[in-house]
Parts: structure tokens; C-alpha cells; sequence
């Protein structure tokens, strides 16, 4: 008796003294987020004070060895460890960064970057054309281990050392997407020396020349970067100059998203990304807290029609469906106004955008019955339309997961086409059977998303030579392959003059809807939200967040 | 054989001192008696939900109003509507049909299987006793629900291979039951009896140790409902249910989760339908094993037929 009241005691004593940390914690990060000065004049006379931002990021990233992976968060963070040669900004202009100046050849197979000679890397080696050359040789290595890095530089042929501060980058072709491409983190520049001295470990050691050196990484906890004290050559699109305001970025990994959100309204973190649309909604209500959104560039989410498999291979009938989905009440109710609702296969965001598709159709429920009519599909047993005995059916497979509620987006759909008659069987697998019946294209519609920059994503979608094969899933889930259209996609990338090719791309994005080869559904903004007392997050042309103007006001 | 006596009474009601709130001088308190008529109530009304969910549910379950997404519970939507625009009660009232179906046919299929390897075990004796109980043993060691997860990951997500997972998680309890009752009972003059008359095993099994061994069974298995719902529910709130037109409880609950900050009916709703209708399973299963099953630790129910 005596013995569990001394334990009660105890208990009693802890509880008080953990209540008190806590409320001392909390107490502490409620006057840290609603004494924040609410100009931004404020934040700037404090901006020199640094600080440490802790940002919550979705996901675990394996590497960090931007020359090798194809994940969208290891570039996310690469961006800030990583330079590259050039900036593009988000009207498209591409601007000097570690490449003062450059020169395209007559037959725009070769690229002259003359370099900043005032650059070195965060273990002190200099920056110059053989760490260019060096770089590029690695990712487009047709041996190597690279994913993304190795479709970015296209038809590399090789990078010659013209002297110490200039390099020349060659082509097999004419390949008009590379200077926006080289924007990207994921051809940033990482130190050659890092290459030999880490092996195979250079991902877990990343050396750049960016604004934040790596200094710690604990597996699925958090990664930390600290400033890079002698940064003087910050990216086109930045706001100021010299090092970075932050001393310290932490980055939380926290893959669930409720978690993220948690963490932020607790005060554990800073600012966290990936928002679901719910607490977009409630956060940007709430005057602790700002919201930023950025379109992502490239593909947007489109369902996608197996074209070779009948009978969806009839226009007509996938025309039919295309009248059918109501996308903006779908986009509308699931997202709640924070996502837009996509018009064309790319984003609004993408060079070559074509804003005439939109509104350039409607829900027309009698259109979508009456070409169903005419293609001989005929409303049979429980209201299922059938032709020569066999019912209506699409089949849709996807992930499972739910991402980006995609899984809801197909339950909708499901019931607006009950309302034409046809009939969509949902088979929502794990990777194995799903990477199955692309490879075999067993399907008739699939959910396909692409991010990237430039509008040659078009051809990453819809060439014949992206189809997946027994053997491998490749990126063409539509299973698109039309001669004149093959040859505009390539003419699309040759193309120098930025007007012409903007045409093409128009012209090919007007062809897809129109034959609705993919049915679009909607744009991905990427998004962040913050405590007000953080200023100057920025989004890079991809739209990955950078944290150089980031600063931190008390 | 004094030691066979033990199993024979399943641990699942050895040791329970819940008589004593429920009875009060020995008879029943009126609080008691209220709980088990409600329970009777809410399965009865659940029930008649499943059979005829159109009857009840004021809306279809499919219907998708996109001018009304996550309504408040009010007038025209008793319990607020999700972000589809559905009708929160009536998806309740048609997931009903899932829910019951996967706990009944869940405990039927496992129980037995369970209840025929266990009797076998426990009437065969020796080497194939040993080798069936290690089997189960196995089976024990991991935990139900993880066993579950695995089956229906493996299987994939269906209905139908929901109800195999939780069946198969659901067979050692059952045979473990199943063969300390058959030890007890085969001991007994009777059997010995009988088994002097020249009677066949199968006969001895089936005719006369199997009617003893039923009310625990029955016992057992109503008990087994309540946690084969709310293992089918868990397994389809982790995604690995049913992907029907109509959703059931466990991914209602799911699907509500993430706006629980937003609008908690969604999420509240469906996890109260699911206790509910476990803790009214599982009282009436008390109230069953009240009325037939054996009494203070002994094994009297058995023979006194």
C-alpha cells in the first residue's frame, strides 16, 4: 500500500514537472508565431540575425546524389546543396549562375560556357570546366547508374575542356531543351573530388557550391544543412547577395501528411510542404500562418486511354467520356478550389502553354450518349451499354495509396459514366500487378502524372519510343503512336527559334485534346505552408522550394 | 485427468468477475438488463439495415452531390455529408451489409475450420494431437491482426479474401476451445459407454461429444463477431478491404481521417457505427454465455443432457 503510493507520488511529481516543460515549450512557440511582426520592413532589420529554419518535408529521400536519382524530393533538397550553370526564370528566360556567359554553335549541337572564376565548392576545391565536364560525363554515362540526369542532357555526346573557365558541351543533335534542362538541381554541380573520395557514399555526402553545406543525416528523422559562410554567387532569381540569411535549414522528414500539418501548428516546425487541400484551406484562414502555391511544371494529371486497345481506340468513343466527366465538379469538391483544373497534357506553367483549350469543351451528357449511339452502343441489362453481346466497360488501374486523391477522382468518375452507360471496373493494386498490366497493357485508362520543365515532357508522354514493353513500364501509358505526330514531337526539340517551337507545341497540345488521347484533370501546385514570422521562401523554375532569402524574424 | 478440466473451461470467460456489476443481490440490476435491451435493439435495426439498406437510407449511397461536400450534420443530412457530397447515414446504413457479412461469415468459415481441427486434435490424441496443436501454435505465436495484414495484402484487396484473412486469423482461438472441450467430454462414463457399444469414431465425435461442445462454441463465436468486425474494419482502414461502389465502415473511417480537423463527422460517424455495433455483439455474447454456458469454472453445461 505504502510502496504504490510513493509510486503515485512519483507519477504525480512527473506528470507536474513534464506539464510544466511542456507549457513552458508551447507557451514559447505561441509568442515565437503570433508576436511575429507582421511587415515585411520587420523582417528585413532582422534578417541579418539568421536562425535556424526546420521545414517538414514529405518523404524520405534515399540519396542525395542529384546526378544519379529520378525522386522529386532529393532534387528538393539538392537545390539548396547544388548550383547550377544557369537559372531559368519563371517567364522562361534562361540567366547567367555558375556559367557567366555562353555561346550556341551554327548547327546548335554545342554549347560554350564561360564560367565564374570566383566559385568553389563546400570541401574548398575550385570550381571550374573540369568539374563541369566532369559532372555531366558521370550522369550521361550510358553504364551508369543515372535515372533523370541521363534523360536531361538528351543526345550528350561529350564535354571538352577549352581552358581552365570555359567548357564546351557537345551534341548528337540539335537539342533545344539543354539550357533549361541545366537549370534544373538535377544537373547541379556537385565536387569531382567528392565523387573520388566518397564512392559510392557520395549521396549520403553531398559537396556543391550552394548556400547550405551538408552537415547530418539521420534516416527518416531529420537532414541538416548549415550556411555556406563565403556564398557569393547566388541564382538569378534570388533577392539579395553574398550568404544565405539562415544559419542552420533542418529539414523533419515526416512522410504523413496529418503529421506535417500537426507538426506546424504545434510549432515543431517552421514551415512544411505538401499541404493537403483541406488544411490549405483552413491554414490560409488562419492569421498564423501564410500558404504558398507554386504550378508545378510539365504534365499535368490526365487520365489516360490505352489508344491501342479497342474499343477505346475509337475516337468516338473516347470523345464520348471526354463530354461525360464533369472534372471541374470533381476537381472542385475534392481539392476545394486549391488545385486548378487542367485543360491541356501540360501545365500553365510550361513554355508553349496553350490557354486557348480552355473552356474549350463542356459536360454535354447528351453529346457523350449520342456518339456512343452512333458507334452501334446500345443501352442493354442494368442500363450497361452493349455491342454484340459484350458490355461497355473501362478498366481503370492505379496505385494504391490515394495519392493526391486520385483514388477519389476515379470513384467520381465512375459514377458520371454510370450515367452514359458505361461501365468502369477500379482496380487499385499494389506495384507489382500495377507495373503488370502496363507492361502487357491490359488497361484501358490510367491516372499519369509527369513534372518537368520543358514541353519536351510531351515526348517523354506520347512516343512510340516510351512504350512499355513486356519487359519494362515506360512513361507512353497511352500508348499513343501517330507518324505525323512522332515527327512533330521531334521537330519540337530541334527547333531553335523559341517562337516556331512554341507553335509546334501548341499545335500538338490542341491534337491531344482533340482527339482525346488523354482526358487532362489537374495541375499540381505545389505548396508550403508556413509560420508568419518566416519571410522569403522562393520556388525555383520547377518549383522547388529554395531557401536562400529565407529569414526568420523574432 | 484432473488437468484436462482446465482447458476445458476457454480462458475467455475463466476469471471474469463481470457478474458482479451485473448482478446485484443475484438478480440483475435494472441498468444491466436496459444495456442488453439496447444492444438487442441496435443489432436488430442493423440487421434490418442490411437486408434492406434502401428502405432506410434517405439517400442512394452513390449519389455524389458536389453542391453539398462536407455538410454539417443538419435537417436534410442527419449526419453531414463527406467530401463527395455522399450522405454520411445512408453510407452507414448500406455499409451495414458489409460489416455483418464479413464478421458472420468471418466466424462461421474460421470457426469451423478452427472448431474441426481442434475436436479432431483433441479426440485423436497422441502424435496427431501433438502435430495439429503445433500447427495452431504457430498460428499463435503471431498476432491476429498481423496475420490478418498479411494474408489480405498478400490476397490482395477484395472482399472476399477480407473474410479469408480474418477467418484464418480467427481458427486458433477456436480449436484450442474446441479441443479442451472435446478432452473434458471424451473422459466422461458416457462416451466411455458408448465407445464400449462398438459406436464409430466419427459417430462418437459428431453425435455425442459435439452437442456437449456446442454452447461454447456458440458462446465464442458470437464473442468472435464483435472482433471479426472490428478486424475487417481495421484491415479496410488500412486499405485492404472491399474496393466497392459502397464503401464499408473501416474506409469510411479512412477516408474521413484526414479531415478530421475539418469536418469530424466524416470520420466520427462511421467509428461510432463500428463500436457500437461491437460493443452490443459482444454484450449479448455475454448474456448468451450468462444464460447456457458453464457456470463459476465448472463444466456443467455438458452433461446434463
Amino acid at each position: 500500500m505504502k510502496r504504490s503510493f510513493i509510486k503515485w507520488k512519483m507519477l504525480v511529481v512527473m506528470t507536474i514537472g513534464l506539464t510544466v516543460i511542456l507549457s513552458g515549450c508551447s507557451a514559447g512557440n505561441t509568442t515565437s508565431s503570433t508576436d511575429k511582426p507582421t511587415t515585411s520592413e520587420a523582417a528585413n532589420a532582422s534578417k541579418e540575425n539568421g536562425g535556424e529554419l526546420t521545414f517538414a518535408l514529405a518523404g524520405s529521400p534515399n540519396t542525395l546524389d542529384v546526378g544519379l536519382t529520378s525522386s522529386d524530393i532529393e532534387f528538393r533538397i539538392g537545390r539548396n546543396i547544388f548550383d547550377s550553370l544557369v537559372g531559368e526564370l519563371p517567364d522562361h528566360t534562361i540567366k547567367p549562375w555558375l556559367a557567366q556567359s555562353w555561346e550556341i554553335s551554327p548547327d546548335q549541337k554545342s554549347y560554350t560556357f564561360k564560367l565564374r572564376q570566383d566559385v568553389t565548392f563546400h570541401d574548398g576545391t575550385p570550381f571550374n570546366a573540369a568539374a563541369v565536364k566532369a559532372n555531366f560525363d558521370r550522369s550521361a554515362d550510358p553504364k551508369g547508374q543515372s535515372v533523370y540526369a541521363k534523360q536531361l542532357l538528351g543526345p550528350y555526346e561529350s564535354s571538352e575542356v577549352i581552358d581552365e573557365f570555359t567548357v564546351k558541351v557537345n551534341f548528337k543533335e540539335a537539342f533545344t531543351p539543354f539550357l533549361s534542362n541545366a537549370a534544373k538541381s538535377t544537373l547541379g554541380i556537385q565536387s569531382p573530388e567528392s565523387f573520388k573520395k566518397y564512392g559510392d557514399k557520395v549521396g549520403q555526402n553531398p559537396v556543391g557550391t550552394g548556400p547550405f553545406k551538408f552537415v547530418s543525416w539521420a534516416p527518416n528523422a531529420e537532414i541538416v544543412l548549415e550556411k555556406n559562410a563565403g556564398y557569393n554567387w547566388p541564382s538569378p532569381a534570388a533577392e539579395h547577395s553574398g550568404p544565405a540569411y539562415l544559419d542552420k535549414l533542418v529539414l523533419k522528414l515526416i512522410s504523413e501528411e496529418a503529421t506535417r500539418v500537426s507538426s506546424l501548428q504545434s510549432g515543431q516546425v517552421l514551415a512544411a510542404e505538401s499541404i493537403p487541400a483541406q488544411n490549405v484551406v483552413a491554414l490560409s484562414k488562419d492569421s498564423r500562418y501564410q500558404v504558398q502555391q507554386v504550378l508545378l511544371p510539365g504534365g499535368t494529371f490526365a487520365l489516360t486511354f490505352n489508344n491501342e486497345k479497342a474499343p477505346w481506340s475509337d475516337v468516338h468513343l473516347r470523345k464520348a467520356v471526354q463530354s461525360a466527366i464533369d472534372v471541374d465538379s470533381i476537381v472542385n469538391s475534392l481539392y476545394l478550389g486549391t488545385f486548378p483544373r487542367a485543360w491541356s497534357a501540360l501545365s500553365p506553367s510550361t513554355l508553349g502553354y496553350d490557354s486557348s483549350l480552355e473552356n474549350g469543351y463542356k459536360v454535354d451528357v447528351e453529346k457523350a450518349n449520342q456518339l456512343l449511339e452512333e458507334a452501334g452502343w446500345k443501352v442493354g441489362a442494368d442500363s450497361i451499354r452493349e455491342k454484340d453481346g459484350k458490355p461497355l466497360t473501362l478498366n481503370y488501374i492505379d496505385l494504391t495509396g490515394n495519392r493526391e486523391k486520385r483514388e477519389d477522382i476515379i470513384k467520381m468518375v465512375q459514377q458520371q459514366l454510370k450515367a452514359i452507360g458505361v461501365k468502369m471496373n477500379i482496380s487499385i493494386t499494389a506495384a507489382g500487378p500495377y507495373v503488370d498490366a502496363l507492361k502487357s497493357g491490359g488497361y484501358d485508362l490510367a491516372g499519369l502524372s509527369f513534372a518537368g520543365g520543358d514541353p519536351d515532357i510531351l515526348r517523354t508522354l506520347f512516343s512510340k519510343a516510351n512504350w512499355s514493353t513486356n519487359e519494362f513500364a515506360n512513361s507512353n501509358f497511352a500508348r499513343f503512336y501517330d507518324p505525323e505526330i512522332e515527327k512533330l514531337l521531334k521537330d519540337a526539340y530541334q527547333e531553335a527559334d523559341q517562337e516556331k517551337r512554341i507553335g509546334i507545341y501548341k499545335e500538338l497540345q490542341q491534337y491531344f485534346v482533340q482527339n482525346a488521347v488523354t482526358i487532362p484533370m489537374y495541375v499540381y501546385p505545389y505548396t508550403v505552408a508556413s509560420s508568419k514570422n518566416v519571410s522569403g521562401i522562393a520556388f525555383d523554375f520547377p518549383g522547388y522550394p529554395v531557401f536562400y532569402d529565407a529569414a526568420i524574424s523574432n | 485427468m484432473t488437468q484436462m478440466e482446465s482447458p476445458a473451461v476457454p480462458s475467455m470467460w475463466r476469471g471474469r468477475k463481470r457478474k458482479t456489476v451485473r448482478m446485484v443481490n443475484g438478480r440483475r440490476s435494472l441498468f444491466s438488463r436496459l444495456l442488453i435491451a439496447a444492444s438487442g435493439l441496435l443489432l436488430a435495426c442493423l440487421i434490418l439495415f442490411a437486408i434492406a439498406p434502401q428502405w432506410f437510407a434517405p439517400y442512394s449511397p452513390t449519389e455524389m452531390n458536389t453542391s453539398a461536400i462536407l455538410q454539417a450534420p443538419g435537417e436534410s443530412y442527419w449526419l453531414g455529408t463527406d467530401y463527395f457530397g455522399r450522405d454520411i447515414f445512408s453510407l452507414i446504413v448500406f455499409g451495414s451489409r458489409d460489416a455483418l457479412l464479413v464478421g458472420i461469415s468471418a466466424v462461421l468459415l474460421g470457426g469451423s475450420i478452427g472448431a474441426l481441427i481442434g475436436a479432431t486434435a483433441g479426440y485423436a490424441g497422441r502424435m496427431l494431437d501433438s502435430l495439429l496443436m503445433r500447427l495452431i501454435d504457430t498460428l499463435m505465436t503471431i498476432p491476429g491482426i498481423l496475420l490478418a495484414l498479411t494474408i489480405s495484402a498478400v490476397l490482395g484487396p477484395s472482399k472476399f479474401n477480407l473474410i479469408i484473412a480474418v477467418s484464418v486469423s480467427s481458427i486458433p482461438g477456436f480449436a484450442r476451445v474446441l479441443r479442451g472441450q472435446v478432452l473434458a467430454i471424451k473422459s466422461r462414463p458416457f462416451i466411455e459407454a458408448a465407445r464400449a457399444n462398438g459406436t464409430s469414431h466419427f459417430s462418437i465425435l459428431f453425435r455425442h461429444i459435439a452437442p456437449h461442445a456446442l454452447s461454447p462454441f456458440l458462446i465464442m463465436g458470437t464473442m468472435g463477431v464483435g472482433s471479426a468486425i472490428l478486424m475487417g474494419s481495421g484491415l479496410s482502414f488500412l486499405g485492404l478491404g472491399s474496393i466497392s461502389e459502397i464503401p464499408d465502415w473501416g474506409s469510411l473511417l479512412s477516408q474521413g481521417r484526414s479531415y478530421i480537423s475539418v469536418a469530424w463527422w466524416i470520420a466520427t460517424f462511421p467509428g461510432l457505427a463500428i463500436t457500437l455495433l461491437v460493443v452490443s455483439v459482444n454484450l449479448l455474447g455475454d448474456e448468451l454465455q450468462a444464460a447456457v454456458g458453464p457456470r463459476k469454472g465448472s463444466t456443467k453445461g455438458g452433461d446434463s443432457k
